[in-house]
Formats: structure tokens, C-alpha cells, sequence
């Protein structure tokens, strides 16, 4: 009975997965408080729309997706340099992964220090003669902060990954390269780069996905979502309405939501690993 | 990944994601029924007292400071239910109310809770156990009643008061050529006092605002000043004008504040907890707005300032403003609705708050028992008699009146009004929108 075969991992999916989904579809289509149970319709999302904390949240993915290009062009940069064997290149391939073990509160903790107003970053820059940055505390630059530290914590992952696919770059390529005369950028540029295409797309795909489901440690120990909301991404958003806010509901349509974000990216994330794969 | 049909002849299945896709909406409406919230209407867990125990949730009973009381209320329970056993859970107080909401959703978890008075308390009624019928002479022995109270009907026993004086540092004064020993009264006193703090170069107050409670604490103490006695108690009542002049006045004091430099720099990133009351034991302000229960209270600015602390009531501002100190029931345990049996549950609450326990806290943690019995006079740290001898005159804190909805709004406002990006007007109408 092939049906029997499939069958716990059909039902884990389905009591793990599917049942929690649609109960959580179901919760969102209800009311909070004295609603709590009637059905309201659509007007937990009218909720949501109608909050400027939600929308920033929103706009912060997006802001997430334009800082992806940076996220990966980081690793790839250094990896290309320990791939030529700049001096000291076996110590910066350990350096470089050394925050990749840390935890998010971790890292978190110690950015609180390094980046509050009297601490060691705004004390080198007034020794520098240059103004102190409120880096955590300035709605405008908080999350570029937050994302800066984000990459810098888990950018060892995505070297590492690069680092396996320089060693599929083939060496004749390169050899053929000198003895024409490329230069160091013309040679990663008509080389490195074309040969290497498969593995900066699957880094795209993980970063991206590292980046829309793993900031919530870094933001909640080193914004809270503020100042003035201007940190907040869709699971703080989440988190704070469940909990605090005690609105389940209104928690469960922002669930929602990203969960339809997430699956247009899923569906997008699938589409570029299985071209770059080859798979047809 | 797809396969080849057997005959040769590649044909395409009808897509699992498009079958998910298209039965999605239908699912959603289907199941539309049920609530997020437990309705608690069956009594869900039968935890409590069946199997001979009892959870109490707290974020305290870690505290070593706090370990006598625990004591003294654990014994005294064991007395009472010897075959009992009391089972403290300490939670970290940043996700406290998280980890409750996930209790009270699942409708099962502790059956005796913690709370702080006020707004978090009252979000959560519909979890929580009348206590009224079950106080007795309790209700006498204690005060701080009303930040546990909702609609009339109490569902939590205040073990604390907290309020919210102005801590100062004499040595700070002498240096600035103050009169140590005289703080200020009035609000124009006290804006020429940091006047003369700037000139020595150290901040008048030191000020965290990252999460935004710095503005709860700033209305509670200004307000007392600013409204007229009437006002204070319409506000409380929930007769709210957010668009009066005393209220704009308020607002505006906080943002005047931070232009006159007032505050220590980077507010919006320093925490309130503790990094704003590390600032001041280090010495480096002439005032705090402090706590007088659990932490940054009194016992704790003793151990680093000794007689150089001072205390003062919040200042007068207007004409028709008064000085009192702003103070209520601090915190509370409370019997959840689903624990199986309420009276076993109160008995350990009746414990918790018993005048042996509270003279304990008092004595080891420094909190201010809501016990009006307990002796104070003997603590040898003068600023204690000073904010007990405040406390009959005290009424309820301002922002303690508010939702859970208008505080995180507020906190959110209150950084945004420090750096420009709201102002007060466009401020005030937002919180009186959601003030309803």
C-alpha cells in the first residue's frame, strides 16, 4: 500500500503545517477583545492597512530586498580575495566565519555596547574630528544599522559556501586568462563571475531567505522596533500584538500576510535554484 | 522535478500549488469560526491543586534580594495546605506578558500571576478570577487597591506600592553651588537648577527612552503639577481631553526639556532599565525620575550615593497644579480563571501577601509594602521616611489609566517627538484617536 507508506509524512505536514495555517487564516477573519470569536470579516487587514507601525514594517522588507545586493556582494568580495591568497589568508578564512557562531542575542548585546551614543564607535569618530552618530536611536539610520550588523554577523556562512564554489572554478580557465593578459578585473569579470553564476544565485536565495526570517533576535535586543517604530519588521509586528497587545487575531492576519509574502518568495526562491541547478 | 509520461509523451499534472492555491480562500472561509483568544469557558486546565500543586508565575523569585520573602510565603502556605506544593516559575520580566498572552490563549498555565497595576493587568481580565468575595480583612491591611481594580470588581491583591519620585544628588548640587538641602518646589526652580548643572558640564537628568517608558514616567510627575485637582481625577475616571491646553502644555514640557538639553544625549537608544540609573549612580546627572518599589528605588541608589541622595516631590508647574508624589499598587498576584480550585489558589496569594512575607520584602528587597502595618521608621536610609510620610496624600499614577493600545503608542511618539519626526499637535491627536 504505497498510501500507507506516505502516510506519516503526509500527516506530519498536515497536523505541523496545514492545520495551523488554516486555523491561523481562520483566527484573522475573527475579532479581538469583546469580539473575540465573532467573525469581522476582512477587518483585521483594514487593521493592518490603516497602521503606519505595519506599513513601515512592510516598507522595511522592502528595504531588506534592496540591501541583498550588499549582503552578497560582501562575501563574495573577500572570498574572491582569500581565493587569490592575499596575505593571511588562512587566518581572515577563520575571522570571517567566527560570527556565524554567535547567537543573535550575542551579537546583539555586544552591538548595544559598541554602537550606544558614548560608546567605542562614536568615540573613535569624535577622534577622528567627525560628529557621534546615535546609531541605534536615530529613526533614520537604525535599521541600515541593524541590517549592517545583520550582515556582518552572518555574511561567514555565504563565504563559505563561495569558498566551495571557487574550487569548482576551472583552472585552465584562469591559466588561459594570464597568458592572454587579463588584468585582476578583467579576469574576474569574464572568469570568475561567469563561472561561478550558479553559486551567487543559490547565495541570493539563502541570504534572502536568512534575511526575511532571522533579524527578529538582532531587532528585539537592539531597537525593540523603535525608535518610533522605525525598526519594526512583520514578526516583530507579530510578536508584539500576540503578546503585548494581547491580539491574537489582529497577529494572526499579520501572520497572513507574510505568510503570502513568503510564498511569492518561495515560489521565486524555487524558480532561481532549480535554473541554477539546471533541473528542468 | 518532473517526470516523463510512460508513453514518451511529457504531459503536465495539474500543479499541487495551484490546488493549494485555489482551495486556500475556500479553507479560509470554511473555517471561519473559533476564536485566537480561549474563550475559557470550560475550565480547561485542572492543574492547580488536583495534583497537589501549585504554579505561580513571577518575574521575582529569581531575585536574590527577593528570596526571604518567597520564604516566608512559601511556609506560610505549607501550613495552611501541608500537602501542597508551591511552585515558583520566575519568567524574565522583558517577555512576561508575552509568555502570559501564550498561556492565556492556550487557556492553561500558572495558576497564580503576577502583574504589574495598571493597564497590563487590565487587558487580561477575562483570564483572571473575581477575588472580591474572598478578600476579607485583607482588603483593611493593605492599600493600592485601585491599579488591580477594573469596573469596580478586584482581580489582583497589591503586594507593593510604586511610585514615582525625583531622586537627586547632593553632590552634584554643591558643585553646581545649589543649596543641598533645598530641591526644588516649583517648575521655574527647577528649570534654574539645571540651569546651573550645565554650567558644571554634567546633565540635569539622565533619561532612557529606547523603549519609551521615559514618557510614562514624565506625564505621571509633570502632570501632578500641571493639572488642577479636577482634572487629574477626570483623567483618571477616563474623561480625557487630549486637545486641552494642560495636556499640549505636558507634551510640550517634554520636547522644551530635550531642547534645553536637560537630558543626557542618545535618550532614544540609552534603556530606561538600567543603563538611564546606571548613569545616575555613576554620579553622572543631578536627577533621576525613580521608582520607589522593585528596582531603581531608593535602597538600590543608596548603596552608591549614600547620603548624597535626596528625593523631592514632582514640582509644581501651573497655578492650579499641585505637589504630590504619584503612587499606586505596584504589583499584584492575581488567580487565573481556569486554575481548578480559586480558594486553594487565593489561600497562596493570601500567603504572598501576608504582613510576615511583606515585612521581608520591605526589610531584604527595599520595596514599599503595601502593608499599611509594617514599621518603616527603623530602615536608616532618610529618603524612605520622606516618600512614606508622601504616601497618604498620593493618588494613582496618570499613564497608569491608560490601554495597552495608547502606552505603545505613546512610547512610539514620545521617541518620535525627540527627534522631530511628529509634532505635538499632530502627537495628541493620534493618542486622543486611539483613546476611545
Amino acid at each position: 500500500m504505497p498510501v500507507l507508506l506516505v502516510a506519516p509524512a503526509v500527516l506530519v505536514v498536515v497536523a505541523l503545517r496545514i492545520v495551523p495555517l488554516v486555523m491561523g487564516a481562520n483566527y484573522s477573519l475573527t475579532g479581538d477583545g469583546a469580539d473575540n470569536g465573532a467573525f469581522v470579516g476582512l477587518a483585521n487587514y483594514r487593521t493592518l492597512l490603516d497602521d503606519p507601525v505595519f506599513r513601515t514594517a512592510l516598507r522595511n522588507v522592502g528595504l531588506l530586498l534592496v540591501a541583498l545586493p550588499v549582503a552578497v556582494s560582501v562575501p563574495g568580495i573577500l572570498a574572491t580575495f582569500l581565493f587569490l591568497r592575499v596575505p593571511g589568508h588562512r587566518l581572515y578564512r577563520s575571522v570571517y566565519f567566527f560570527p556565524v557562531v554567535l547567537s543573535p542575542v550575542i551579537i546583539g548585546a555586544i552591538f548595544n555596547v559598541v554602537l550606544s551614543f558614548d560608546g567605542p564607535a562614536n568615540q573613535l569618530l569624535v577622534r577622528l574630528g567627525m560628529q557621534p552618530v546615535d546609531w541605534l536611536g536615530d529613526g533614520s539610520i537604525a535599521m541600515l544599522t541593524v541590517i549592517a550588523v545583520h550582515i556582518w554577523a552572518t555574511f561567514g556562512m555565504a563565504l563559505v559556501i563561495f569558498m566551495a564554489g571557487f574550487a569548482t572554478v576551472d583552472q585552465s580557465l584562469l591559466d588561459a586568462a594570464r597568458v592572454d593578459g587579463a588584468n585582476l578585473p578583467q579576469t574576474v569579470w569574464h572568469v570568475i563571475i561567469p563561472e561561478l553564476s550558479q553559486t551567487i544565485q543559490f547565495v541570493f536565495v539563502t541570504t534572502m531567505i536568512g534575511m526575511l526570517t532571522g533579524m527578529f533576535g538582532l531587532l528585539y535586543i537592539m531597537t525593540a522596533g523603535g525608535p518610533g517604530g522605525a525598526t519594526y519588521l512583520p514578526e516583530l509586528y507579530i510578536w508584539v500584538q500576540q503578546g503585548q497587545m494581547n491580539r491574537p487575531a489582529l497577529a494572526s492576519a499579520a501572520s497572513m500576510v507574510l505568510f503570502v509574502f513568503m510564498l511569492v518568495v518561495g515560489f521565486a526562491q524555487l524558480r532561481i535554484i532549480k535554473r541554477a541547478t539546471k533541473e528542468v | 522535478m518532473s517526470a516523463a509520461h510512460p508513453s514518451g509523451k511529457a504531459r503536465r499534472p495539474l500543479s499541487p500549488r495551484l490546488v493549494a492555491l485555489a482551495s486556500f480562500p475556500l479553507l479560509m472561509t470554511v473555517a471561519a469560526c473559533g476564536a485566537a483568544s480561549d474563550n475559557g469557558d470550560a475550565g480547561s486546565a485542572a492543574e492547580g491543586g488536583e495534583n497537589g500543586k501549585l504554579v505561580v508565575w513571577d518575574w521575582k523569585s529569581g531575585d536574590a534580594a527577593a528570596q526571604a520573602y518567597f520564604e516566608t510565603a512559601r511556609a506560610d502556605f505549607a501550613e495552611k495546605h501541608p500537602g501542597v506544593e508551591l511552585e515558583f516559575v520566575a519568567q524574565p520580566f522583558d517577555n512576561y506578558y508575552q509568555l502570559l498572552g501564550t498561556a492565556i490563549e492556550s487557556g492553561s498555565g500558572p495558576d497564580v500571576v503576577l502583574f504589574n497595576g495598571g493597564a497590563q493587568m487590565r487587558e487580561r481580565i477575562s483570564a483572571l478570577a473575581p477575588l472580591d468575595d474572598m478578600l476579607g480583612d485583607t482588603k483593611e491591611r493593605l492599600t493600592g487597591w485601585e491599579a488591580f481594580q477594573a469596573e469596580g470588581t478586584t482581580y489582583a491583591v497589591p503586594i507593593t506600592l510604586q511610585g514615582l519620585p525625583f531622586y537627586y544628588n547632593k553632590a552634584v548640587y554643591e558643585q553646581a553651588g545649589l543649596d543641598p538641602e533645598a530641591p526644588p518646589a516649583t517648575y521655574e526652580e527647577l528649570e534654574a537648577v539645571c540651569t546651573a548643572i550645565a554650567e558644571t558640564g554634567q546633565d540635569c537628568f539622565s533619561l532612557g527612552n529606547k523603549e519609551g517608558i521615559g514618557i510614562e514616567f514624565h506625564l505621571s510627575t509633570y502632570g501632578a503639577g500641571v493639572f488642577s485637582a479636577e482634572q487629574y481625577d477626570a483623567w483618571l475616571a477616563g474623561d480625557r481631553d487630549w486637545t486641552s491646553p494642560e495636556v499640549k502644555q505636558l507634551f510640550q514640557l517634554w520636547v522644551d526639556q530635550h531642547e534645553a538639553g536637560w537630558y543626557n544625549d542618545g535618550v532614544n537608544s540609552t534603556a530606561k532599565f538600567m543603563d538611564e540609573y546606571t548613569k545616575f549612580q555613576g554620579g553622572d546627572s543631578a536627577h533621576v525620575i525613580g521608582l520607589i518599589s522593585d528596582v531603581a528605588h531608593w535602597k538600590s541608589f543608596d548603596e552608591f550615593l549614600g547620603e548624597d541622595l535626596g528625593v523631592f516631590k514632582p514640582p509644581v508647574v501651573t497655578d492650579q497644579g499641585s505637589s504630590f508624589l504619584p503612587a499606586e499598587g505596584g504589583i499584584g498576584y492575581a488567580v487565573t480563571e481556569w486554575t481548578a480550585d480559586p480558594e486553594l489558589a487565593y489561600d497562596a496569594v493570601e500567603s504572598l501577601s501576608s504582613t510576615a512575607a511583606l515585612t521581608d520584602f520591605y526589610v531584604e528587597a527595599g520595596a514599599i509594602a503595601s502593608d499599611t502595618t509594617i514599621d518603616t521608621s527603623g530602615a536608616g536610609i532618610a529618603t524612605v521616611g520622606d516618600i512614606v510620610s508622601w504616601l497618604p496624600e498620593s493618588k494613582p499614577l496618570l499613564h497608569s489609566a491608560l490601554s495597552a493600545e495608547t502606552l505603545e503608542l505613546m512610547h512610539r511618539l514620545s521617541q518620535q517627538l525627540i527627534d522631530g519626526g511628529v509634532t505635538v499637535d499632530d502627537a495628541l491627536q493620534q493618542l486622543a484617536a486611539t483613546d476611545q
